[in-house]
């Protein structure tokens, strides 16, 4: 029965979730207890108990039932994305929220799963080739309309994570190489192409020699080429005719430290805080950065400061190995599944915490432009907890059912 | 066409994506170990500096008392008006204008300093405003949002002796003063100017010191630092015992206050000064705290310049208290003696000139001419004894070079030598002529009111040389230690048949009828003294005295001066006994006194209370 049962569930990974969560929530504590957010933790723990129910209904929802209702789910929560723009509130500058009182709900978190399930439902019909120009066109249309939406809000750092289990996943489906150039070098090339003329020459050159490696014919390689130069150009033209303030917003986006009292304070403060934790940290609860609020909301996107200042090195490495651990455990688990729809599901979600663990890292310790997406599990927020529970629930679920066809 | 896709799900893309995992968390763990590492000491310490903010805490100033232990300078609570611009409203401008009596640009320009300065910290917008205003800000509350007012100390006087001039005043240091001053003072600090405040501010002023409070990003307190075990304590300064005699100095200034002139009187046993009375003098009060430059102004225009220390800086001949140096160089260079006699007519003829006696004298020895101030014997006199014994002599007594008083602004007077006039007139082109007018204390001969009571005090003691000083001691109140100033001494060698014979010419010039100074008596005492008349080519003359009391046992010795009078023994003499009867026969302390009964044309307004604090501590 022993046996039967840890065969049946994955304790490894539901554990590295609970203890994530567990992290987060000393975080939180740490950072608004004595202060006018202190009821942030309590919030947050209320949250932790909605988002384990929530967990349970990930796990025990019927993998099937979730394929065969997909695409009325995705469409449902598009309208309710689209409802958001019309009925929603603006909080910090983006209309992303339905609420009352203190209370709200943000679409988007949920939107991102439904897309995924679509998408997986999509590609794991044994009809479906993303050989197939028209079925690849039919992927593009599933995930280009909430990114439509979502920037319409206008919420860029969310939509941009929408590649980041986009990509993955058709990669995963079996596209070829060329497809995934030809997804990532044009934005690669249009991002360099806004530091500087010399910059573009050498992405181009550098994207030419690696569609030469990726050898394939002439034609195909001539058009991969030709949409990266029309990228990159492109790019100079919008970024010429916006206003002044929207392309110093992007220059800010780019490289912070051109702006130390707007979102480069935030970048040079958190740095601050991780750096001065040194190898041990300063202990919980004697972050001088984070008990003396220098970077303003830190609880949400930027709780990796709090761990890191108050518990050094080595805390981070901890919760990176955690991170890693999750990581690795659900590729492996995408690999092992037999069922299409419960590998893709599986690789989806994996790479959706990949993008926001890296991405949300990477902004806090200075690699990567302010991008306002949360740390997976640790960071305050209930309906990106509870998203983030939903699709715990979801990988031990594909776990259950590993072996089905 | 061409293939778009490979096998699903293959081995080979999991192991690439978990190697582009791999890559993207070893670059982050590279990043964090050198964050927290290799830049760790770099961040620590600009956490620090972020998150730990310094609050001076002021020591309070040390308190000033009299040799009777009576307080006269005190700190009294002050009120200084705080503007924290964050919390500020500019709309509320012309309001704090208004309350304050400022005009709007400078409250504008305060509030633009202070925003450059820090904007979450207060910042001072005006120092010691009145009890209205203070109501007045209070009952706009909550609308004037960003002004505080916080309380701070100033100086207040709670004698009737004045003093100015030797107490010196306490004021915002200036930008020169911070440039020339060591690493201790910053802007809108207070130092002492002028005076003991100034000479003894090392001791007055403390020792800062410094609170750590814990601060959020807006620069807010959230809390202390370390649980306060970091903070250093301010000290607060030591407090000056000063050898002064409030009610003695307190009676000289009521004295003098119809005139210009001085009083220093020094206890001749020790150099400690009794009294330093400069008049005109000014309010200390218009200068603690803020000093308009209305004020500023009218002291520097006023004709009879208040600011001006008389008592230390003014130079006039000695007139006839010099009289005693030439007698005591004759004596001791054993050029006369006590028998020695010299017939006055009322004048005396040198060469085609006529110097002239006030009465005729008739057959006058040493203690007579003393007694009588006779001219003619000390014309006859300067004569034999000659320039050079003259003026070593007078160097004995400490003339022409400064007393060493302990307020720093001195003058050193004029004494004229051999150099001197071969300097001016040229080696051969001055005659014995030139000397005369010195032998009765006039002509180039220069002399201060500190340098004259310090000669009445060698008189008094018989020769011995302290150094003046206004101090008697500091005594700091938290190590209980007392500190003793360091002054020099010397003695003169002058026989005892000299001092016996040019004292015993002073006792008469006081207690015999036929004296010059009846005027300085006092009751049961026997006082010497000696009157002086400095000729003023400018207008009336100014008038001397010194004297020294009890004649046997002298324990106080007194210079007054008073200027453009007339002669010194209707004038200065009164003064001076008034005051040695004042330090001999105290009023009974532990009561409140009144110090200004002498002078008859007093009305009952100025008869000040004197607020005795009783001892150290």
């Amino acid at each position: 029965m022993a046996t039967y049962i840890k065969g049946y569930f994955d304790f490894k990974l539901l554990i590295t979730f609970l203890v994530l969560i567990t992290i987060g929530l000393v975080s939180i504590y740490s950072s608004t207890a004595d202060t006018p957010q202190y009821f942030t933790f309590y919030r947050q723990l209320a949250w932790s108990g909605v988002g384990l129910i929530l967990l349970l209904i990930g796990m025990f929802i019927p993998l099937r039932e979730l394929e065969r209702t997909s695409y009325f789910v995705y469409f449902f929560s598009l309208i309710i994305l689209a409802l958001v723009l019309i009925a929603g509130q603006k909080v910090y500058g983006s209309k992303s929220w339905f609420g009352y009182g203190g209370f709200g709900i943000q679409p988007s978190e949920f939107v991102k799963i439904t897309t995924i399930i679509a998408v997986s439902a999509f590609l794991g019909k044994s009809t479906t080739s993303i050989a197939n120009l028209k079925d690849t066109l039919g992927v593009f249309g599933i995930v280009i309309a909430p990114v439509f939406l979502i920037m319409l809000q206008p919420d860029f750092g969310t939509a941009l994570t929408y590649l980041g289990f986009f990509i993955p996943l058709i990669y995963w489906s079996g596209s070829s190489n060329a497809l995934i150039v030809a997804i990532i070098s044009p934005i690669i090339i249009a991002i360099l192409s806004l530091l500087g003329t010399t910059y573009f020459v050498i992405a181009l050159i550098l994207v030419g020699i690696g569609i030469i490696l990726l050898k394939e014919d002439i034609f195909i390689s001539a058009v991969l080429f030709g949409i990266n130069v029309i990228s990159g150009i492109m790019t100079q033209i919008i970024y010429n005719i916006l206003p002044f303030y929207q392309q110093k917003r992007i220059l800010t986006f780019l490289d912070p430290s051109a702006d130390p009292l707007g979102a480069g304070y935030n970048i040079i403060q958190s740095k601050v805080a991780i750096g001065s934790g040194g190898l041990f940290g300063k202990g919980f609860m004697n972050g001088s950065q984070t008990r003396l609020s220098f970077i303003p909301k830190q609880w949400t996107d930027f709780i990796f400061c709090v761990t890191g200042e108050e518990f050094g090195f080595i805390g981070s490495i901890i919760i990176l190995g955690l991170f890693a651990y999750l990581l690795y455990r659900g590729l492996w688990l995408a690999s092992i599944t037999r069922n299409r729809f419960g590998s893709l599901l599986a690789m989806g979600i994996t790479s959706l915490f990949a993008v926001h663990i890296i991405v949300n890292i990477g902004m806090v310790i200075g690699l990567m432009p302010v991008i306002g997406i949360p740390l997976p599990f640790l960071s305050y927020g209930g309906s990106s907890l509870c998203s983030y529970m939903l699709m715990a629930g979801l990988m031990l679920n594909v776990y259950m059912n590993r072996k089905l066809y | 066409m061409f293939q778009f896709s490979s096998e699903f799900g293959s081995q080979e893309r999991k192991i690439i994506i978990q190697r582009i995992l791999f890559v993207c968390f070893a670059i982050i763990v590279f990043r964090l170990f050198q964050l927290q590492y290799v830049y760790y000491e770099e961040f620590g310490k600009r956490s620090k500096e972020n998150s730990i903010r310094t609050v001076i805490q002021e020591p309070i100033r040390g308190y000033i008392y009299d040799r009777n232990n009576i307080l006269m300078v005190d700190n009294k609570p002050a009120y200084t008006v705080m503007i924290v611009p964050s919390d500020f409203d500019e709309k509320n401008i012309p309001l704090v204008s208004y309350i304050l009596n400022i005009p709007t640009e400078e409250v504008k320009k305060n509030l633009r300093k202070a925003k450059i300065y820090n904007r979450f910290i207060p910042s001072r917008l005006k120092r010691d405003i009145t009890y209205e205003q203070m109501a007045h800000i209070e009952e706009y509350g909550k609308k004037l949002r960003g002004i505080e007012v916080e309380a701070e100390t100033k100086r207040t006087y709670v004698t009737n002796a004045k003093m100015s001039h030797a107490l010196g005043y306490v004021k915002e240091i200036s930008k020169r003063q911070i440039e020339n001053s060591e690493e201790y003072y910053r802007p809108g600090d207070l130092i002492g100017n002028n005076g003991i405040e100034s000479k003894y501010e090392k001791y007055l002023r403390g020792i800062k010191g410094f609170e750590y409070i814990s601060q959020n990003s807006k620069g807010q307190r959230v809390g202390t630092f370390n649980n306060g075990n970091s903070d250093i304590l301010p000290i607060d300064g030591a407090d000056l015992y000063l050898s002064i005699d409030a009610n003695v100095q307190a009676l000289a200034e009521s004295l003098l206050s119809d005139y210009r002139g001085a009083v220093v009187a020094i206890d001749p046993r020790n150099g400690g000064v009794i009294a330093f009375a400069s008049k005109p003098d000014y309010d200390l009060t218009e200068f603690s705290g803020i000093t308009t430059n209305e004020i500023w102004n009218s002291l520097l225009k006023n004709p009879t310049k208040p600011l001006f220390n008389r008592a230390s800086l003014t130079r006039y001949p000695p007139g006839s208290t010099y009289k005693m140096v030439l007698a005591i160089a004759a004596l001791e260079n054993n050029i006369i003696d006590e028998n020695w006699r010299v017939q006055c007519r009322g004048g005396f003829q040198f060469g085609n000139k006529y110097f002239k006696d006030l009465h005729i004298h008739g057959s006058t020895n040493v203690v007579e001419a003393i007694q009588k101030s006779c001219n003619v014997f000390f014309y006859q006199l300067m004569l034999k004894v000659g320039l050079d014994k003259w003026s070593q002599y007078g160097k004995e007594f400490g003339f022409g070079e400064v007393a060493g008083i302990d307020i720093l602004e001195e003058n050193s007077g004029l004494l004229p030598t051999t150099n001197y006039y071969n300097k001016t007139y040229g080696v051969g082109k001055w005659t014995q002529g030139y000397l005369i007018s010195l032998g009765i204390g006039q002509g180039e001969l220069g002399v201060t009111p500190i340098q004259m009571a310090n000669y009445a005090a060698m008189l008094a003691n018989k020769g011995k040389y302290f150094q003046p000083h206004i101090l008697d001691y500091t005594f700091d109140r938290n190590t209980k230690k007392k500190e003793l100033p360091e002054i020099s001494q010397r003695q003169t060698k002058i026989s005892e048949k000299t001092w016996q014979l040019v004292r015993e010419g002073m006792r008469r010039v006081v207690m015999e009828t036929s004296g010059t100074a009846s005027a300085a008596r006092v009751k049961k005492i026997v006082v010497a003294g000696k009157t002086g008349t400095a000729q003023n080519p400018h207008g009336q003359d100014h008038a001397w005295f010194v004297g020294f009391a009890p004649y046997d046992n002298p324990t106080i010795a007194i210079c007054v001066l008073v200027e453009n009078v007339g002669y010194g023994g209707a004038f200065a003499a009164p003064i001076a006994g008034k005051c040695i009867d004042r330090y001999l026969h105290p009023l009974p302390i532990n009561k409140t006194i009144e110090t200004l009964s002498v002078t008859e044309n007093k009305n009952d307004s100025s008869k000040v209370a004197v607020q005795q604090k009783s001892g150290i501590n």
